[in-house]
């Protein structure tokens, strides 16, 4: 059996390319390593002086004395916070309609860390790498610090009194406008409203980061309802989404991950139970990567494929068609199996698409009817308005704007108009015509520094707050830490600007009081459990949510609904077409000035700090696969659409279908802050028709290759643990040396080694009895060995273990920027990353496989392994890491003289070498200095940021080298709380930071020497279909995988 | 030849010298005594606290078999029980305070914990007599009877090396005069320059000065004896001593944090809103911690908008009652002086210890001069030691209750902790979390093993305290 199971990482990889062939020999990329900056020669002469210096500043730090510390104490010891003990909040994330509910760590007053609410009923304690990446943004030097009056870009600060003076003068003389993301709370909602009964001629104007109109209107028409529903994901077993992201940035990711994993995870597909997942597209996305079929069609064929499905569907279902535009031959006779496995599973069933247009949203209704699933799969009693936009009612402000009937326009919630509208030069040239612009913000983006006023606001995690996630959960935001500069929140100033009598000005948190009564009198009639106002608050503000089952409400579809066939997208005839879309870590923007996120590499490209335009793979069916155009990854073309031009860098994506390119929002900013100047802004480019955004574009030019980009920032490449090779002499794959390559300085490689298994549902028991003969022969060959066994040893007390279901993991990086958070691990910027230097834990793998134009993908988080038998342990000449016996790889970073020998003999190449002083921990301030290419500050240099630090971690210094400790901190801290309880220990008391994060409980982690612990069981339940990584070489690993079961129609395009 | 061989010897008798005299029993006995005994058992072993004063217990008990001074030790109310006359007499005598059971102890562990309270016990001038005296008896072993030890031994072998190299001399001029040579004659200062002599000096001044270098390098960064100024002149020794103010009653996140925590203001204020008047420095020191937080000692009531008074009124407040206070101690009616004097340097005093540098208020906390500073790359948790390892404070910070100023007692090295972490037994029988390591459980009961220390459940790793 070939080991390797025919996965690939890209195409340097399949062709075995020799300079990724050399590269991927090294654990570290040789490439520009001497590039730090220009100056590095030393010559005999630099190294006595630096001896000499050497000499003098030891001599000299030897006889200082040692500084004194102070150590001090409160005044009044607050009954909550005992100094060096964690304290959990629960409040909520919010960004727009993104909406998780949270438990905030805090140290000392201070928010850490980030992790998910398990008592709501929706995410049920999942989070997203956006919610995981909150706590950073309350850290950013770039928040604006005082109220300001702004003028020519320059912020000039205001006392409170004044700005309010100023503010409510305007607001008297009425034509007000108040733009923003819609507002996911109520009691904000309740703030706005008194607002604009107040000023005459005061308005609300709405719209999304990424809009929803289609969807909205469709629902509108249809059910009578501007709402989305609840998709129940959790009970679809056949799944059909046109182009919708939904596990990676569609409405509600982290609730539809949770409920989706339930179908898909390895106890469910080892019974033959799993439900299956087709996507249709032409960009893969994170989604798409995790569909059992992807339907490739062009962006514009998507309402074809809608009507192609809606006329199957009711030919199966006795309905009649509405005919529809020609849709491509292969996906039309997909079609027909799709909407017979539907048709199959009639209630069970759900149908999602993402098109931004009413007409397609209102077929994707009917065919939901047609199959039964609304008011089943389909939940309108669960709906949600977190999501209300409409780019018309914008456009109508612009009109406004532009008439002069708008004296006043206040921005709240984001909402960045004049960079995340595709008419945004259009709306700041009517946004200028504006008396009085006041911006409710927090960083100075490219808006606010075009406004008169900022009315600098609370950061999520400083503000009071409530959020309802949908109908039945309402969760409330609570400040974890008094407010670091001097901001108000937008709904007190709101308020404040009313001159509500609601508002208890001489309050110290006049808003909480609001805030409180509103809860009181909307949420309290909820729940019968608490009849006490105190009662009832307690409760709340200590669950964080409040659930309850709302009455159920059933909805048809109205009579006056016709479905229009001709208006949905009509399929164009154009060479190339572009889709627009948002990623799971930036957004649309709106978070693409956090350093984490813009270092975590996008799932599937792997590219960090930018957008790239995703370029097809074509294969000529023999031997070459080329990129399109014979483009290659960082290569720099030339993009026009509709006479704009922009210069984009190229990335090969596999999946992308041909004739297609793709490329993200979010990027390209110009203000506001670690952002800038990264990628391109390509909201210019997306298309408005009939006053709604469209997402993709037909007439689009694309250049040949115009130049390359020095650095590409992509990680696909990095830390490659398998890797295919032609022998000279043999002339075909195998097991590489230095001799069958015929190069000198190749170290052997794990060529046809087992990293990844995979099969189809129904063939799960030859799978099973591959993995069986795989288990027996890799344990012969471990049995091979000269040294004594000594498991023993670890049988005494207990030994940890991690299990990974690969088929719960959907990529989405959550526990990736988790890990970071947990773990102090360094920002390192686009320069480092692309010269591999990146620095995380933990990374997420993505491997490819099967048809090379529409290839399947699994991810694999690979963090260290914590051998038993480990190869780093025995090279490292100072005893720096080494074993404990609970099973732990230890690191000692004070020991470590960065030889760099372990990270050379890891096989699964997770240790990271700390190449600069990326945190500042440097003893020798002058070591920062040459550190980094411009005239940038290392990341985690400012004492701002450094607040986000976990105070139980160590913050490396250069030259050591750092790897995952399996969150050493938690086992210690879950060990003490048993010991002081004096119990066993159990599964809740350790939880690693990636444990917690995941959304879909991919990950277990315990002690292996308790059979009934969660890790034991999930590692012998199907025993056979677990493995670990690079089994056979004997490091004995202590993470098992298990293998990436798939449900595809394997009939589907025959 | 001769000379290297020379070295090697003594090399050897010293590690074997060292072997011989290590591991005495009155270490063990103290470690154990510190451990299970001082916190009812005075440790000067002459004065009552909770339980009896120690000194002399074996006399006390020498009417009876020893068994029944063990019996006594480990389960006190069954020999009570049993009706022993000298129990009996204890328990009415002490009764209803009971003894602490300690049935995991070895006669062995009890006989060291006699050895050591004998002792303590002995006064002090006697017991450095009687150690120098038991040294070559090898029975009571302090560092300084080894060095006497040593130096003798140095000395003899210095002697016989002499006597050797004289021999040796000898026999090389016989030879020599055999095979019609001259025999050599050296002076002294000729033996003296030798190049074995130079090489043997070299040498050992190497090893003298890199020992010394790799000593005093490993000391930096280390403060043992730090003993800094603090902006109040509180004296442990007056709380914890005399008084008796449970260590944890101040310091109380210790037994269930990382830290220690210095206690705040308010902590004091428990009993210093009724102790107006220190001891030793009258309103000197407490009215520092008035100031803090802002309580008026004259009417007994906090102040309301303390945070925002300045510092002419917070001045006036403290003086009159500074001022207050001097006249009633003195019977005065009315100001003189001294009593002026004494007000502004009181007054002086609070300004310096309170007035915050940053921004020059006199309210808000007191900075305290931080003692112990551990390494930031390593962890210590205290609720581990105090709270699950049950480790006396004292062990770690030395005789706190008699120190009016605290200072570092221990290096804090990692040399200290990895050895207190090989000789500390785990709390391994009354921890239902150590049920687990069941190997070492079935080893307890079989007597296959005499015990289970920090170092067996992998306390010397380096993880467990660097991360």
């Amino acid at each position: 059996m070939q080991q390797d199971n025919g996965i690939w990482v890209g195409t340097a990889d399949l062709t075995r390319e020799e300079s990724f062939v050399r590269n991927a020999a090294q654990e570290f990329s040789l490439e520009n390593i001497d590039q730090t900056d220009g100056n590095w020669q030393t010559n005999r002469r630099d190294f006595l002086k630096m001896l000499g210096f050497g000499l003098g500043a030891a001599t000299v730090a030897a006889s200082c004395e040692i500084p004194m510390r102070r150590a001090v104490p409160y005044v009044t010891a607050p009954d909550a916070i005992v100094p060096g003990v964690a304290n959990y909040y629960a409040s909520t994330f919010i960004n727009g309609g993104d909406v998780c509910p949270i438990l905030v760590k805090t140290r000392e007053g201070r928010p850490i860390k980030i992790e998910g609410n398990a008592l709501s009923s929706l995410t049920k304690g999942g989070t997203s790498a956006r919610a995981q990446a909150l706590v950073l943004s309350l850290y950013d030097t770039k928040r604006v610090k005082n109220p300001a009056r702004v003028s020519d870009e320059e912020l000039s600060d205001l006392s409170w009194a004044d700005l309010d003076k100023e503010v409510k003068a305007a607001l008297s003389k009425g034509g007000v406008r108040i733009l923003m993301h819609t507002s996911a709370s109520p009691s904000a909602r309740a703030a706005l409203a008194e607002l604009t009964s107040k000023y005459p001629d005061t308005r609300v104007v709405v719209y999304d980061p990424v809009s929803y109109s289609g969807l909205l209107d469709a629902n509108e028409a249809a059910f009578g309802l501007r709402a989305v529903p609840s998709y129940r994901f959790d009970l679809a077993e056949v799944i059909v989404s046109f182009g919708a992201d939904f596990l990676g940035t569609w409405i509600n990711p982290v609730e539809h991950a949770a409920a989706y994993a339930e179908h898909r995870r390895m106890r469910k597909a080892a019974k033959g139970k799993m439900s299956r997942h087709y996507q249709v597209e032409s960009h893969m996305s994170l989604t798409g990567s995790n569909a059992d079929n992807r339907i490739l069609v062009k962006p514009s064929e998507q309402g074809a494929a809608i009507c192609a499905l809606y006329n199957e569907v009711a030919a199966l279902t006795g309905g009649s068609g509405i005919g529809g535009p020609k849709l491509n031959d292969k996906a039309a006779t997909a079609m027909k199996k799709v909407a017979r496995d539907l048709a199959a599973a009639k209630g069970r069933s759900l149908v999602v698409s993402s098109s931004n247009n009413r007409e397609e949203q209102l077929i994707v209704n009917k065919i939901n009817d047609m199959l039964g699933n609304l008011n089943t799969t389909v939940d309108f009693s669960r709906s949600s308005t977190n999501y209300q936009g409409s780019e018309k009612d914008v456009l109508r402000m612009v009109d406004d704007m532009n008439n002069g009937a708008v004296n006043t326009v206040i921005l709240w919630n984001n909402a960045n108009p004049l960079y995340d509208l595709p008419f945004a030069e259009k709306f700041a040239e009517a946004f200028r015509k504006v008396g009085v612009r006041i911006a409710c913000a927090s960083v100075p983006d490219e808006t606010v520094l075009q406004c008169t006023h900022v009315a600098p606001v609370h950061h999520n995690l400083e503000s009071w707050g409530d959020a309802q996630v949908r109908e039945g959960e309402l969760s409330l935001v609570q400040p974890t830490i008094a407010p670091l500069f001097n901001t108000r929140q937008a709904e007190h100033s709101f308020l404040e600007w009313t001159d509500s009598p609601n508002l208890d000005r001489n309050d110290p948190q006049p808003y909480y009081l609001y805030l409180r009564r509103q809860w009181l009198s909307t949420a309290k009639p909820n729940q019968n459990k608490f009849s006490g106002d105190d009662a009832f608050w307690e409760m709340s503000l200590h669950d964080g949510v409040l659930s309850w089952t709302p009455s159920a409400r059933t909805v048809s579809i109205s009579g006056a609904v016709a479905l229009n066939a001709s208006a949905v997208s009509q399929p164009s005839a154009s060479e190339i077409e572009i889709s627009f879309y948002e990623t799971v870590h930036i957004g649309a923007g709106q978070y693409a000035h956090n350093p984490w996120l813009q270092e975590m590499p996008d799932p599937l490209l792997r590219t960090v700090w930018g957008n790239y335009l995703s370029v097809p793979v074509e294969w000529d069916g023999v031997n070459n696969i080329n990129g399109w155009r014979d483009l290659n990854d960082g290569d720099i073309v030339e993009v026009e659409i509709e006479g704009r031009k922009a210069r984009c860098t190229v990335v090969r994506t596999y999946g992308q279908m041909l004739g297609t390119v793709a490329i993200a929002l979010g990027q390209g900013r110009t203000a506001g802050g670690c952002g800038e100047g990264h990628g391109v802004n390509v909201n210019p480019w997306l298309p408005v028709q009939n006053g709604i955004i469209q997402y993709h574009a037909s007439n689009v030019q694309v250049s040949k290759k115009v130049d390359a980009e020095k650095l590409v920032a992509c990680v696909q490449y990095h830390h490659t643990m398998g890797v295919r090779a032609e022998g000279v002499e043999e002339g075909k794959v195998i097991n590489a040396d230095e001799k069958s390559l015929g190069w000198k300085g190749f170290q052997g490689s794990l060529t046809d080694r087992s990293i990844i298994f995979h099969a189809n549902q129904s063939e799960i028991k030859t799978l099973q009895a591959d993995m069986e003969k795989f288990h027996d022969h890799a344990a012969h060959l471990n049995e091979q060995t000269l040294y004594p066994d000594r498991s023993d040893w670890y049988k005494n007390g207990p030994k940890w273990g991690m299990h990974i279901d690969l088929n719960a993991c959907i990529g989405c990086g959550a526990c990736q920027v988790a890990c970071v958070s947990e773990n102090n691990v360094p920002v390192v910027g686009k320069n480092e990353v692309a010269r591999h230097h990146e620095m995380t834990w933990l990374r997420i793998d993505r491997y490819f496989y099967g048809d090379l134009e529409n290839p399947r993908v699994v991810y694999q988080p690979m963090m260290c392994q914590h051998c038993d038998n480990a190869p780093c342990e025995n090279v490292c000449p100072v005893n720096a890491t080494n074993h404990s016996n609970e099973g732990l790889n230890q690191m000692a970073y004070n020991r470590c003289i960065g030889t760099r020998y372990c990270a050379n003999n890891c096989p699964y190449k997770v240790r990271r070498f700390n190449w600069l002083d990326y945190t500042t921990a440097d003893t020798w301030p002058g070591n920062e200095e040459r550190v980094f290419h411009v005239d940038d500050k290392p990341f985690y240099a400012d004492n701002l940021v450094r607040m986000v630090l976990n105070p139980d971690v160590t913050v490396r210094s250069r030259g050591v080298i750092e790897k995952c400790s399996l969150c050493v901190q938690r086992i210690q801290e879950g060990k003490l709380v048993a010991k002081r309880e004096s119990r066993p220990i159990e599964d809740s008391d350790v939880r690693t930071a990636c444990q917690t994060a995941c959304p879909t409980g991919a990950i277990t982690f315990g002690n292996v020497n308790n059979p009934d612990s969660a890790v034991s069981k999930a590692i012998n339940a199907d025993k056979a279909l677990n493995y670990k990584v690079l089994e056979e070489i004997n490091v004995r690993p202590i993470v098992d995988y298990t293998a990436k079961i798939r449900n595809s129609n394997e009939t589907l395009f025959s | 030849m001769t000379l290297r061989r020379l070295c090697s010897i003594l090399f050897i008798a010293f590690l074997f010298l060292q072997g011989v005299y290590a591991a005495p029993t009155v270490e063990e006995g103290k470690t154990l005594f510190m451990a299970n005994c001082a916190s009812c058992h005075n440790k000067n072993m002459k004065d009552k606290l909770t339980g009896p004063a120690l000194a002399g217990t074996e006399e006390r008990w020498a009417s009876y078999p020893r068994e029944d001074l063990y019996k006594w030790i480990r389960n006190s109310q069954a020999l009570i029980a049993t009706g022993h006359p000298r129990a009996v007499a204890l328990w009415n005598e002490w009764k209803p305070t009971l003894m602490n059971n300690f049935t995991n102890l070895t006669d062995e562990q009890i006989e060291s914990m006699l050895l050591y309270i004998n002792d303590a016990a002995a006064p002090k001038a006697v017991a450095d007599g009687a150690q120098a005296g038991a040294a070559g008896a090898g029975t009571s072993g302090k560092s300084n009877s080894n060095t006497w030890l040593f130096g003798a031994l140095a000395l003899m072998l210095a002697f016989l090396a002499a006597a050797l190299m004289y021999i040796v001399n000898n026999l090389d001029n016989i030879n020599r005069m055999r095979e019609g040579l001259a025999p050599r004659e050296r002076t002294l200062a000729q033996m003296l320059t030798s190049k074995s002599a130079i090489a043997l000096l070299v040498f050992a001044a190497t090893m003298i000065l890199g020992y010394k270098t790799i000593d005093n390098a490993s000391r930096l960064g280390r403060s043992q004896d730090y003993e800094p100024d603090q902006p109040i002149a509180f004296s442990h020794k007056i709380h914890a001593g005399v008084n008796k103010i449970d260590c944890q009653y101040c310091h109380d996140s210790a037994r269930r944090s990382k830290h220690s925590s210095i206690p705040g203001a308010n902590t004091c204020m428990n009993c210093h809103s009724a102790i107006k008047i220190g001891t030793q420095s009258g309103t000197a020191e407490i009215t520092k911690i008035f100031a803090s937080i802002g309580y008026d000692p004259i009417t007994g009531a906090y102040l309301e908008d303390y945070e925002q008074w300045d510092e002419s009124k917070i001045e006036a407040l403290y003086k009159k009652w500074i001022g207050q206070e001097y006249m009633s101690a003195k019977s005065l009616t009315s100001m003189d002086d001294a009593g002026r004097i004494t007000v502004q340097n009181q007054w002086d005093g609070i300004v310096k210890a309170l007035k915050n540098d940053s921004n020059g208020k006199i309210q808000g906390p007191i900075e305290w001069v931080r003692i112990h500073n551990l390494a930031d790359h390593a962890y210590f948790n205290h609720a581990q030691h105090v709270a699950v390892g049950q480790i006396e404070c004292q062990k770690c910070h030395g005789p706190v209750e008699e120190m009016d100023v605290v200072y570092q007692h221990s290096t804090l090295g990692m040399g200290w902790c990895i050895n207190c972490h090989r000789e500390t037994e785990v709390k391994f029988a009354s921890n239902d979390y150590y049920k687990q390591y069941e190997q070492y459980h079935t080893e307890l009961k079989s007597g296959t093993r005499s015990k289970v220390t920090v170092e067996d459940i992998g306390g010397l790793e380096c993880q467990k305290c660097h991360y």
